[in-house]
Parts: C-alpha cells; sequence; structure tokens
C-alpha cells in the first residue's frame, strides 16, 4: 500500500509545485488570513479581552482556518475539477493502487499544502506582530486537521455533481464553522446552547489544541476527537473512491 | 477469451443507454466497436474500465471481475480515453514517471524511456501537454498505457480528429500491440480503420449490439447479392435504426 501512497504524494507534490510557481497562488492564501488578522485585530483588539492578548488569540485562530480551508477547499477543487474538467482522476482510478492509498496520498498532499500555508501566516504573524503562536498541541492539531479536511475534501470532490454544489458545502458546513467555533473568540461567549453544538465540531477542536500547552484534560480528549473524526472521514473518502463512477 | 461481456444493461437518469449487450474478445484480437453518435460505445468502453458500473450484467477480463475493480482487473487494462487525460501542470514525461509509479514499475525512468523510443516520442515530451497537437498527444497516451504492459488495450476514438498521416502512425502502434500478442478493443467513427485494424467488429446502435462478426460478414449482411462499401453498410444498418425508433 505504501508505495501507491508514495506514487500518488509525489504526483500531487508535482503539480503543487508547479502550481506555487505562480506567486498568485502563494499570496492569494496568505491575504485572506491577514484580512481578518488586521481587520478583526485593529477593529475588534480593545472590546474582547483574553488572556495573553487578542492579537496572539486571533493569530492561532487564523492559522485553524487556513490550514482548514486550504487542506479543504483547494482538495476538493482539484478533486472535482479532474473528475469535471481534465478527467485526469481516471488516471488514478485505473491504476492498480488501492482505494485507501488513493485517498492517503492526496489528503498527505492536500496536509503538506495546508501546512506550507499556516507557515507564512505564522511567519507573518511573527513579523508583523512580534508573535510567536505555536506549541506542541497546537502543531498536532494543525497536522490533524489538515489531513481530516484535506480527506474531506477529497469526498466532496467526488460527491458533488457540479461546481455549484461545492458553494453548497461551503456556505453550509465551512463559513459557520470560520467564524463559530473559537477562532475569532471564545466560544465561552456564544449561548450557552450553541456552545454545546459547536465545540464538537473539528475546527473547535483544533482551537482547543491551539489554546493549549500540553495534552492534559481537555485538551488530550480534543486530540483523540480530532483522530475520531480523521479516522472516520478518511474511511468515507476511502468508500467514496471505491464507488467512483464517470456517469 | 480475454473479455467477455455478459447482457450487459446500463442506464443513466431513467434512460438505458445500453440493453443486453454481449460480446466475446479473443485473446490477441482487435475488436472494433462501431456505430453512430450516441450508440453507447463511450459507455461500454468505460464500463469496461471499470470507471462505471452497469446496471446488471456481467464484465471479466481474463477471468477477473470489472464490477469487483481488484488491483489486479487493473493490472491487466490499459485506457487510452477520447480525451486528453495527461495533467496540465506536468510534462508529458513527467506525466508519464507519474504513471509507471502509479503501476509499480521498477525502474520507472528506464521503461518510460524504451516506450518513447518504442513510440517515437522525441524531446517533445519535455513539453507541457498544451503544447502539443493532438496527434502527439494521442500518440503519448497510447505510450502511456503501453508502459504497464497491459494484456488489454481499451481505444476510445484514438484517431479523431487526426490529419491523414497521424492516423497512420497510430495505426501502425496498433498494428504493433497485435503483433506484440495483445487484445485490443477500439471504437472507430472510420471505416477505413475499422477494415484495416480490426479483425472482427461489433456494431451498436440505440444500446444494442446488432452485429457481431467480420466487416465484410457486415457488407454481405445487408448486401448479399451487390457488393458495397463498409460505410454504405454502416449507413444502413444506422438508418435502419432510425426508421424503427
Amino acid at each position: 500500500m505504501m508505495g501507491g501512497v508514495q506514487a500518488v504524494f509525489y504526483r500531487e507534490m508535482l503539480m503543487l509545485v508547479r502550481r506555487i510557481g505562480g506567486l498568485g497562488y502563494l499570496f492569494s492564501g496568505l491575504l485572506f488570513p491577514m484580512i481578518y488578522l488586521l481587520a478583526f485585530g485593529w477593529g475588534l483588539g480593545n472590546n474582547i479581552s483574553v488572556a495573553g492578548g487578542y492579537i496572539a488569540y486571533l493569530a492561532k485562530g487564523m492559522l485553524a482556518i487556513t490550514v482548514m480551508m486550504n487542506a479543504f477547499q483547494q482538495t476538493a477543487l482539484s478533486v472535482s475539477a479532474a473528475r469535471f474538467y481534465y478527467r485526469t482522476f481516471a488516471v488514478l482510478r485505473l491504476s492498480p493502487i488501492s482505494d485507501g492509498a488513493i485517498v492517503l496520498g492526496i489528503a498527505l498532499a492536500g496536509t503538506v499544502r495546508a501546512l506550507l500555508a499556516a507557515a507564512v501566516v505564522f511567519i507573518a504573524a511573527k513579523l508583523f506582530f512580534g508573535i510567536a503562536v505555536l506549541t506542541g498541541p497546537g502543531f498536532v492539531g494543525l497536522v490533524l486537521t489538515a489531513f481530516a479536511f484535506a480527506a474531506f475534501g477529497v469526498a466532496v470532490g467526488l460527491s458533488i455533481k457540479g461546481q455549484e454544489q461545492f458553494s453548497i458545502v461551503i456556505n453550509f458546513f465551512i463559513t459557520p464553522m470560520t467564524f463559530f467555533c473559537g477562532s475569532f473568540f471564545p466560544i465561552a461567549n456564544l449561548p450557552e446552547v450553541v456552545q454545546d453544538i459547536v465545540r464538537f465540531l473539528p475546527l473547535s477542536l483544533t482551537n482547543q489544541l491551539l489554546q493549549a500547552t500540553n495534552f492534559v484534560g481537555e485538551a488530550g480528549i480534543a486530540a483523540l476527537a480530532l483522530v475520531f473524526f480523521m479516522t472516520v472521514i478518511y474511511l468515507y473518502s476511502t468508500y467514496r473512491v471505491h464507488n467512483y463512477s464517470e456517469f | 477469451m480475454s473479455i467477455i461481456v455478459e447482457k450487459i444493461c446500463c442506464s443513466r437518469k431513467g434512460r438505458a443507454i445500453l440493453q443486453d449487450v454481449s460480446l466475446m474478445v479473443q485473446v490477441g484480437e482487435i475488436m472494433g466497436l462501431l456505430g453512430p453518435n450516441g450508440a453507447g460505445k463511450t459507455t461500454l468502453i468505460r464500463l469496461l474500465a471499470g470507471l462505471a458500473r452497469p446496471d446488471s450484467g456481467r464484465i471479466c477480463m481474463f477471468g477477473e471481475d470489472a464490477a469487483k475493480r481488484s488491483v489486479k482487473f487493473r493490472r491487466l487494462m490499459g485506457l487510452v480515453p477520447q480525451e486528453n487525460t495527461f495533467e496540465s501542470e506536468l510534462t508529458i514525461e513527467q506525466s508519464m514517471l507519474c504513471s509507471a509509479r502509479l503501476y509499480g514499475i521498477a525502474n520507472a525512468r528506464a521503461k518510460v524511456e524504451a516506450v518513447c523510443r518504442e513510440f517515437q516520442i522525441g524531446s517533445w515530451r519535455k513539453k507541457y501537454p498544451e503544447k502539443l497537437s493532438g496527434g502527439m498527444k494521442r500518440r503519448a497516451m497510447i505510450a502511456r498505457a503501453m508502459l504497464s504492459s497491459p494484456q488489454v488495450l481499451l481505444l476510445d476514438e484514438p484517431s479523431v480528429g487526426l490529419d491523414p498521416d497521424m492516423r497512420q502512425e497510430i495505426w501502425q502502434a496498433v498494428k504493433k500491440l497485435k503483433a506484440a500478442g495483445k487484445t485490443v478493443l477500439i471504437t472507430t467513427h472510420y471505416m477505413e480503420e475499422a477494415e484495416k485494424l480490426c479483425d472482427r467488429i461489433a456494431f451498436l446502435r440505440a444500446g444494442q449490439v446488432i452485429y457481431q462478426g467480420t466487416t465484410a460478414g457486415m457488407r454481405q449482411k445487408i448486401s448479399p447479392q451487390q457488393e458495397i462499401s463498409l460505410e454504405d453498410a454502416f449507413v444502413a444498418l444506422a438508418l435502419a435504426g432510425r426508421r424503427t425508433g
């Protein structure tokens, strides 16, 4: 299986290197988190009090959002385009590697892509605001989140029947998580009923890990929950690859 | 037997695309799939490649069930679809190297070199697909499909839209495959292609196989008394479908 994973990963990375050659790819990935960081940092910084300061809190939230958006959006778009326009997904589907290896290879490449984007945000936060935002649990959280959302991107890319369906997933799932899962303000500020729902969403778990300094207590449970999410999504994506049909 | 297609039915959005299609292709044979547009040729190729599933019926390749989509099944077969499937971000050579890796070919670079030599793919393999002509891409796609030395090659309209000289080159490549003992299933709209390349043909109309045999047999069937061209026989069979349909 690992030979197949390596082959898929190698192919995806070659394509990424070609895409990343264009500066637009790099800067467009950086633009959104930086706009959020500046706009919310300047606009709301004085009104929200959190331990360690609001800019540091927000920078962590931006890392979580960057990883989620990049891992999901780039992977889903790439897989759906390979299905609908370029017809290159068939190249993978026809090759003699297992369905699980296809998902693993693509999701690992999506993870690397998302972590590279997060690294740019991390460096920008350090350069412009002088804040070092990453702890050990935070890094683990980002890696797990990147893989889970990249695998989710594979499943969505293979499930949607047209590009317009992609915006449904963004509007109903990704955007609410962006704003309600503790990236811009602590979940504790939300009504209790909403808190009970939101705290179990993957991005809330990521933010929880980003704020933690060790895996003791709730952070450990959050990490395990993310591993659980990641496994379920990986299995579902593998199922989607198995049932892939060009009709 | 190389390929066995048994009573395949396939529909999409409530419309029947293939109805009760049965075919047999022998090892080392070139079988042509003929028929008017919308007859179901490309659908049948996709089913044979395991890229879609039929509603009912069975497809076997060297005893491997297509529905199971096993790794062994995928090793048996190479597909050259109608459209370009080279990754736009990769050069032809990079795409071929990636394919070699996907098929677990040891010494991938040497194998790519050998296949490129065989199919006369010169220095243009360092170029991106957008810089190449349709014929070059088509030849490179056949070469890529042959990297893993599959037993069966499925070619979906390999020479459509090509210049006559490029078409001749594709035919030579297909003949080489037959000489190497490979089984080839080819869909085509060119009667000359069917006559020159195919050992046998199957004529599909409205999702049904209405003739299976040699090209000479098809001409004879349509006009037993007078010798006619394969194109005339094709038109007669296609038109008969429109009248009854």
